[in-house]
Order: structure tokens, then sequence, then C-alpha cells
């Protein structure tokens, strides 16, 4: 009698665990990260942003920058104006990205002190954002069917649950080898990403540090990259954030570049 | 002393015994805790101004020495083939563990900056390997309309570009150097790999100089064996004088270890003075009981032995404690390796006066006395013969040997004035040895492979992006690089900015200049940090835009060359500080040339301290100051045709050769003391000046004599060496042995005799006027 109810037991245990494993694992790595891109963050946003890079011997440099983001649909439009240093105010920098992933950005920046406008071209995405650690593609830009994912496990940190999800890039030749992220699972935000070199250590960690919800919209409002090789970090801090205040069209524009802020 | 030396004597097995065991154990923690210290770094007197300065500047600029590694292809370098040599090599080298990736500049990493219709591009000058003719032509265009990599990256005549490797001090190994050979070879033919820059130079030097020492030092050991055994006529006594030699050096050696003293390059010497020193004791004590029992051949070992003690046992004291003196006054120098140098050389002496006084005798007890053919009189009479009358001689013709010594000391004075420091680590090698032969290359088709940082500091924030203070520095860049022929190229800041303002202006020449206004020069900077690789700024200027940092490329690594430069630089201080700049410099180079004058100058300071306690120590030694004073003749006649030499004959100092200075005065001490004690000895012995001569020129003289052929004949074989280096080495102490030598047996002699000391002026007049 015994043995039969043990062994009954195990059954069970045999048939409902692999059951429960299954049905948490639904969601794939590609879904969980697509979730990410594709999460609404409004039409259109401003806001002030305040980026302060610090070299290995903690040497601090501080730019405030006011930008403006809009979304046209298939492709999404932004202009930032510098408030300071006082040497480069009103410069400002304009940037349009389209959602075909094989289509590479259009840059304008515009130097008071020249007068001119000028297209700026870079060879590739890898670029780095304004001399900071961050890329384009680190800031939200990389289209999620560019690598391949999967989801390693799941873990709570900073008592929020979340995905860990790695993502291998298609192209070998890309910067990154690899990245790891931790996205909160009911949010869709990431809230800490890994990124390894090409020599499969690790380059620079991404921590998001704050993050509020803004007329129904999750935003991420202070993040900070750390580059561990270069031991450099970038803190972006947004404040004053707008959305949805309906941005005219127009205002993305190398007219409206010209005319900087007042 | 002497009591407990013939204590000893009735325990000659014990005696041996110890010394070997000891000396076995020494050997052992030599052996195995002793440690070669590579890091040039570590030899410079980390708390001085110049380092302390260079070395923060080394850090805010990531300033390093680059490894040159030369593509050549006679054909040209616009193929597929050789383009993509340069892609895979630059990725090999950034895969290296010890050169970071970003350290690696190339064609293939480099940043093109270039104007287009409508604006500015920075981008690579090539990523996949170009295939088409049309597309390498599109990369020979663009290289040739960026001035900032044409002649830098690519040579004038596109034959040949350079992957240039930065690494940190540290990570140079000897594995390194081989890796990095080895990975040059492999990328050999059709194309010709060239390695060059400083790390693989001080690579080599670090290899060749010891691997040679190591080929040399037994053939010099060989033939002192050779000349000792024709002089003493006696394996014993060659045998218990090589062993003092030996086992004082082990002891030096071993007491490093035991303390966890590195060896340095300096350290190396150590075995050379102890050669040259210790080889001394042996010869005079021998030679005294030689002459003893030649006077007295019935005498026993006993007897000859304890006589040999009772005569010599103060001389060998006394010149070993003056020579230990003498190095210790290195303690003054401000260079650590130069420091433990003349430490553990003191400890070398004191220990082979040990060794001399204990083993020996013991040896004789043990092993008995030497035997010398018989044959030997008839030579020894002539040679006493001979010492008469070359005693006689110079007596005679006193005159004469002042006026000698007058012009050889005016001669080599005049050559001191031309000597000159070079801390050129080149121009050690061989004209047509390979490494100069690449460097050359380099040199005729690049900037240079040495570099000289000159650091530019404000106090105001943000004072490089002021238009005035950049036009200054242009200017300064543009007067350096025009006027001297041995600066290559400059780098710095200002070529950014000529760049981006000539690109912004549709690749006018006109705009080819530093942009006008402040916010200009803010916006272009901006724009590079958006487009291009910030880094790369970070190496010219600091955050704050308070510090920059101007790189010149020199042509040759010589003293010479850095200090013309430094010359025409240092003409644009006034006009810098009046826009409050100031001007500093740094980098290995200019260490290097402040760590050679800083050891000449300690080398120089000590040297005269050394003759100072030298002078004071023989004066008690002899209860006479004048003793002192002519005691200290051949020290001063060693040194000044020493440097003398050098400099009529275009010899650099550097610091090996600056340090040979010391041996003028372990061997000048030893002459002089051997002669003043046996003078003094025959002086109260005979009260006759003549017999005196004689007998002291038999005795000393005869020893002195040994001793000189001895160690010129061993040292004399490094003139074979194929490293320059140890070639002026053997050269240099030989010719300090042979002066030390002279010095003593003709001036020294006749300012003695003529002095009177040690006679009673009635008595001595009497002798005089009698035999003169």
């Amino acid at each position: 009698m015994k043995v039969k109810k043990l062994q009954l037991v195990l059954m069970a245990m045999l048939i409902a665990v692999p059951t429960l494993i299954f049905s948490q694992a639904k969601i794939t790595g590609l879904q969980i990260i697509e979730n990410v891109y594709n999460r609404e963050t409004g039409n259109d946003s401003q806001g002030d942003l305040t980026m302060s890079l610090i070299n290995s011997r903690g040497d601090q440099r501080v730019r405030k920058i006011k930008q403006f983001v809009k979304d046209f649909g298939d492709m999404e439009k932004s202009i930032m104006f510098f408030v300071s240093p006082a040497d480069v105010r009103n410069t400002s920098f304009m940037n349009w990205s389209y959602d075909d992933a094989g289509k590479d950005d259009d840059q304008w920046i515009y130097l008071p002190a020249l007068k001119k406008v000028k297209r700026i071209s870079s060879d590739s995405k890898s670029d780095y954002f304004m001399g900071s650690d961050f890329t384009y593609d680190d800031l939200g830009d990389r289209h999620p069917t560019e690598d391949n994912h999967k989801l390693l496990r799941e873990e709570t940190i900073d008592g929020e649950n979340c995905y860990v999800v790695e993502s291998i890039p298609k192209d070998e030749d890309y910067m990154y080898s690899r990245t790891v992220v931790w996205i909160i699972k009911d949010k869709s935000i990431g809230l800490k990403k890994e990124f390894y070199d090409e020599d499969e250590e690790l380059l620079k960690t991404l921590t998001n540090k704050k993050y509020e919800k803004i007329k129904g919209y999750w935003i991420i409002l202070s993040s900070e990259m750390f580059n561990v090789q270069k031991d450099h970090t970038t803190k972006m801090e947004l404040a004053n954030v707008k959305l949805d205040t309906g941005i005219p069209a127009n205002k993305f524009t190398e007219r409206m570049m010209k005319r900087g802020l007042k | 002393m002497e009591n407990l030396l013939n204590k000893l004597l009735k325990y000659p097995w014990l005696v041996l015994v110890v010394f070997v065991i000891l000396t076995v154990g020494f050997f052992k923690v030599m052996s195995s805790n002793s440690r070669m210290e590579t890091d040039l770094d570590e030899y410079m007197p980390q708390n001085h101004p110049a380092f302390v300065y260079s070395n923060q500047a080394e850090e805010w600029f990531s300033i390093k020495d680059g490894i040159i590694i030369a593509i050549e292809n006679q054909d040209g370098i616009y193929n597929s083939g050789t383009i993509q040599k340069v892609k895979d090599l630059t990725k090999a080298l950034q895969k290296m563990k010890q050169i970071n990736k970003d350290d690696v500049t190339s064609l293939y990493t480099a940043d093109n900056i270039i104007g287009t219709e409508d604006g500015l591009d920075v981008k690579a000058f090539f990523k996949r390997t170009p295939k088409t003719a049309e597309k390498l032509e599109q990369l020979r265009t663009n290289v040739r309309n960026n001035e900032m990599i044409f002649g830098r990256l690519v040579s004038s005549d596109e034959k040949v570009t350079v992957i240039i490797a930065e690494i940190e001090d540290d990570v140079f190994s000897q594995e390194f150097y081989q890796q990095i050979l080895e990975l040059g070879n492999s990328f050999q033919g059709p194309e010709i790999i060239h390695v060059a820059g400083r790390p693989i130079v001080e690579g080599t030097m670090a290899l060749l100089g010891p691997a040679d020492m190591k080929r040399m030092v037994p053939i010099v050991i060989l033939v002192i064996i050779l000349v000792l055994l024709v002089v003493l006529r006696s394996f014993k006594s060659t045998f218990f004088t090589l062993l003092v030699v030996l086992f004082s050096t082990v002891w030096a050696f071993g007491l490093m270890a035991v303390l966890g003293i590195p060896i340095y390059a300096v350290s190396t010497m150590i075995p050379v003075m102890l050669i040259a020193i210790g080889v001394a004791d042996g010869i005079h004590l021998y030679s005294h009981l030689h002459l003893f029992l030649i006077k007295n051949p019935d005498a026993t070992k006993k007897e000859a032995t304890m006589d040999m003690i009772q005569g010599m046992w103060k001389p060998v004291a006394m010149t070993s404690v003056t020579t230990a003196v003498g190095f210790i006054s290195l303690l003054t120098s401000q260079v650590y390796p130069i420091k433990y140098f003349g430490l553990f050389t003191a400890f070398g002496v004191m220990m082979a006066m040990v060794f001399s006084l204990a083993l020996i005798p013991a040896g004789l007890m043990v092993f008995g006395l030497p035997k010398w053919k018989k044959q030997e009189k008839n030579t020894d009479k002539n040679k006493s013969n001979f010492a008469s009358t070359f005693s006689a001689k110079i007596v005679k013709y006193k005159y004469a040997t002042i006026i000698i010594t007058a012009v050889v000391i005016v001669l080599s004075i005049t050559g001191i004035g031309k000597v000159w420091i070079n801390s050129s680590f080149l121009e050690k090698f061989e004209k047509d040895s390979d490494i100069v032969l690449t460097d050359k290359f380099i040199n005729e088709n690049f900037g240079g492979t040495s570099t000289l940082n000159v650091i530019l500091d404000s106090e105001e924030k943000g004072a490089f992006k002021n238009p005035d203070i950049l036009e200054a520095i242009d200017r300064m860049q543009q007067v350096v690089d025009g006027t001297l022929q041995v600066v290559g190229n400059s780098f710095a800041l200002t070529d950014y900015l000529k760049r981006m303002n000539k690109v912004m202006h549709a690749d006018s020449q006109k705009y080819n200049v530093i942009p006008e206004s402040k916010e200009l020069v803010a916006q272009y900077l901006l724009l590079y940090e958006m487009s291009g690789d910030p880094e790369n700024l970070w190496k010219v200027v600091d955050y704050d835009y308070k510090k920059a940092n101007l790189t010149f490329q020199l042509k040759s690594d010589n003293s010479k060359a850095i200090n013309s430069a430094i010359a025409v630089i240092e003409k644009h201080i006034p006009e810098l500080e009046k826009l409050n700049i100031e001007l500093k410099y740094a980098g290995s180079g200019y260490k290097g040339l402040v760590f050679t004058d800083l050891i000449l100058k300690g080398q120089i300071s000590s040297l005269l301290l050394s003759l100072i306690i030298v002078i004071i120590l023989l004066s008690i030694m002899f209860k006479k100051f004048i003793a002192g004073l002519i005691g200290s003749v051949p020290i001063i006649i060693t040194a000044i045709i020493s440097f003398g030499v050098m400099g009529l004959l275009n010899i650099p100092l550097s610091t090996t050769t600056a340090l040979l200075s010391s041996i003028a005065i372990g061997i000048g001490i030893d002459y002089a003391v051997h002669f003043l004690e046996r003078y003094k000895i025959y002086a109260t012995e005979t009260g006759d000046k003549i017999l005196t001569s004689q007998h002291t020129m038999q005795h000393s003289g005869r020893a002195i004599v040994f001793n000189a052929v001895v160690v010129i004949a061993g040292f004399l074989v490094l003139l074979f060496s194929v490293f320059p280096p140890n070639r002026a080495l053997g050269a240099l102490v030989s010719l300090n042995m042979f002066t030390s030598f002279l010095g003593t047996v003709t001036i020294m002699y006749l300012l003695l005799f003529v002095s009177n000391i040690y006679f009673n002026t009635r008595g001595l007049k009497n002798h005089s006027e009698r035999k003169l």
C-alpha cells in the first residue's frame, strides 16, 4: 500500500513539474524584448536632460540639454538644444531615425559660431552618443530582429520580478558579442543591462535608477552607464518631462535648429 | 687583529669548511631568491619633482611608449594583400593581453575626418578590406588628403605604413618581447615587417647586454686565471686568489637576495668591481710570501704564513676599509640602484678582505706553500734590478715625469670639457645592427621613433579653447618642426581644430588655421566628440581644458637631440607665460635625460666626497696629512684621465660608464696604500731613501704590476664583445687599471720621494746629497 501511494505521488510530480515549467515559460526572449521595444512612451515628449560625464580620475563634465522627441509612425524625430556649458549654448542637434532596420539615421548639427547647419554622417550605429558611454543603440534604437534572444531565467532584484534575457547579435561584426538584460515583468522596463565586447569580456553595465509613470507611460528618468574597461561613467537625468503636448511637426527642421532657445 | 688571525691559523680546516658552507648557503639563497628588475621606472627616484610631474602627466594623457610595426611593400601599400595585413596585424595586436584594444593605432583604426558638400564626416578609412582598384584608389586619395594621417601613419612615398601599439611601462617582459617579434615575423613576405620603438629597444638591450656578459665573463675569468698563473706561477695561489673574488661576489649577491633586493642593471657591475679590486689582496699577499721565501728559503709554512699576516694584514685591511668607504659614499645618490650598488660593492670588498686574510692563510696551512719553479731566481734578480733602475730613473728624470704628468692632466681636463651625457638606448647598439637600421628606416619615412611630450598647464578652466593660446601653441609647433632637422613632426589639440576648421569650410586650405572664436573652438570640439572617438581628444587635452599635451616626434633618442628640441621650445616660454601658461616636460625620453643627469651629478659629488674621506682616512692611517694627500694622487689622476679620455674619444657618459669612475677609487686606494705602507716600513727599516725606494718598487711595485696586468688582460677580452657598452666597459676598466698603476709608481712615488716623509731631515739630506 505504502509503496503504491509513493508511486502515485512520484507520478503526479513527474507530470506536474514539467507542466508548471512550461506554463511559465510560454513567453519567449524575443517577445520580452519586443514588449520593451514597443512599450508606449507617448506620441511626443520634451524635457530637460542633464548628462554628466565622469572619467576615471573623477573629473566631471555636465551638459544641460533641452530635448524634444516626436513619433511620426515609421520614423522618430528628435531635436536637442545645448543650454550649458556657455560656449556651446544653442548648439543644436537633430536626429531622424527610421523604423526600417536597413536605413541609417539622418543627423544634423547647427553650430551657432559658424551659423551653419551641417549634416554629420557616421559609419555605424555603434557610434557613441555625444561623447557619452551610450551608443544610439543603447538608447533604445536597436531593433529586436537584429539579435537572437534567449530567456535565461527569472530573478528578483530590488524587489522587482525580472526576466533575464540574453541577446546575441546576428551580425558577427557588431560591437557587442552579447548583452544580458534584466526586465521588470509587469512594466517591460529594463532595470539593468550588461554589455560584453568582441572578446566576450564585460564592457559596460547600465543601471536604470529611477522610473516613473507619467501620463500612464513608464518613463526612465535616471540611468547610469558604467564602462568597466575605461572606468568611465555617464549619468543621464531627465527632468520636467512633458508628454503628449502636441509638439508641432515643424519643430524638427533646420530653421528651428538655427532659431535656438529663447 | 693579528692575534685573531694567528689564532685562526690553528684551525685552518675549520676556517675553510665554515666559509665554504656559508658560501654554499648564500649561493642557494641567491639562485632561488634573486629577482631581476626590468621595469626601468623602478630605477627612477620616484619623488624627484621631474619624475613626479612626468608620471602625473603620463596618467592625465595616457602617454605611453609605443611599439612601432612598419609594413613595407616596395610596390606600394595600396593593394588588398597589404591592406588586409594592416587589418589582421592590428587585430592580432589588439587581442594580445598586454595591449589595450584602444591603444593600437593604424590605418584600420584611425578616424578620417573629412568634409563633404554639406557637412562633416568622421569615419574609418576602411572596415572591410577594399578589393577593387577603384576602392583602393579611393583609400589612397582619402589618406593623401588627411594631413593628420599622411606622413604619420603612411609614408609619403606610400610604400610603408605603421601600426603603433602603446603599452604600459610594467607589461614589458621577455616573453612579450618574443611574442611581438614572432607576430611580426609571421606576417613577413612579400611585405617586409619592421619592429621598432622604445619598448623594443629597451627589450633588446635588456636581452643583449646580459646575454653578452654571460658569454664574455667566463672568457674574462679564464684569461685572468691564465695571467694569474703566469705572474703567481702557482696553481694553488691562483686558485685561492680567484676563490676570494668568487666568494665575495656570491656573498654580495646572496645578501641582496636575503634582504629581498632585486638585481638592477647596474648591479651587474658589482662582480666587475670585485674582480678588479678583489684579486689585488691575493696578489699582494702571495707576492709578499714569495719575497719572504726567497730571502728565507728554509722557513716553515707556519713561519712564512705568519710573516705574511704580520706584514700584510694592515695594508690589506686599510685598502679594503678605504675602498669600502669610497663605495659607501654612493649612498648619497638619489638613485636607489646606485645606492645598492655602492652598499653591496662595499660589502663585497670587506668580505674579500676577510677571505683574503682568513682563507688564504688557511689554504696555505692546509695545502702547503705554493711551489715556485726553480729558474725563477734569475728573472727575479732581473726584476729587482729593473725595479731599482726604474725608481732611480723616475727620480733622475723627475722634471720630465712631472711635465709629462702635467701635460696628460691638462689634455685630460680639456677632454673633460667635451664629456657629454647620453641617455640614448639606441646608440648602445652597433651602427649596422638590425635595431639601429630599422629605427633609421622608420625615421626616414615617418616623423620619428622617439617622442618628447610638452605639457602646458593653465590655472584657468577652458584655457585651451582660447584661440590666442591655441595660436601660440601652433606657432611653437611650426617653429620647432621647421627649424630642427631632428624633429619630424608634432601633434596637439591644434591639429584637430585646424583639420575640423578646414573640413567645415569645404576643404579650403585657407581655413587650415585655428578657428577665430572660443565658441567655435568649443563647438568644433563638441562636434568631434559627437562624431569621432572622444578618447582621442583626452590624449591631447584634459577634461577641463586646463592642461594640454603637445607631442614632438624626434628622429633620435640621443640626449643632444632632445636638448636641441628643448632649447627651441624654451624660447617660447615668455610668450606662453604672458598667457599664464606653464610649460613642463614629460615622457620616457625626457625622464631618461633627467635620470642620466642625476646619476652623473650624484656620481661626481660622491666621487668628490669619497676623495675627501679617503684623504682623511689615509692621513689618519699614516698619521700624516701629507701622506693622505699623496695617497690620493693615483685616484685623482685615474679619475681625470678616465673622464678626459671619454671626452676626447667621444664616449658619452651613461649609467654604466659614469659608475666606472668608482673603480678609480677602489684601485687607486689599493695601489697607494700598499705602496705607502711598504715605503713606510722600509723607511724605518733602512733609514735610506734610495734603498727604501728600491725595496718598495720591488715589493709593492711588483705586486701592483701583477695586479694591473691580470685585470687589464682580463678586461681587454671585453673588447671582443658584440654589445658596444660592454666594449666601452672593458676598455675603460683596463685604462683605469693602467693609469692607476702608472700614477702610483711614477708621480705618486716621486711626490713621496721629494716630500721626505718618513725620513728625519738630517739623515735625509746626507743621503740625497750623496746619491743624487
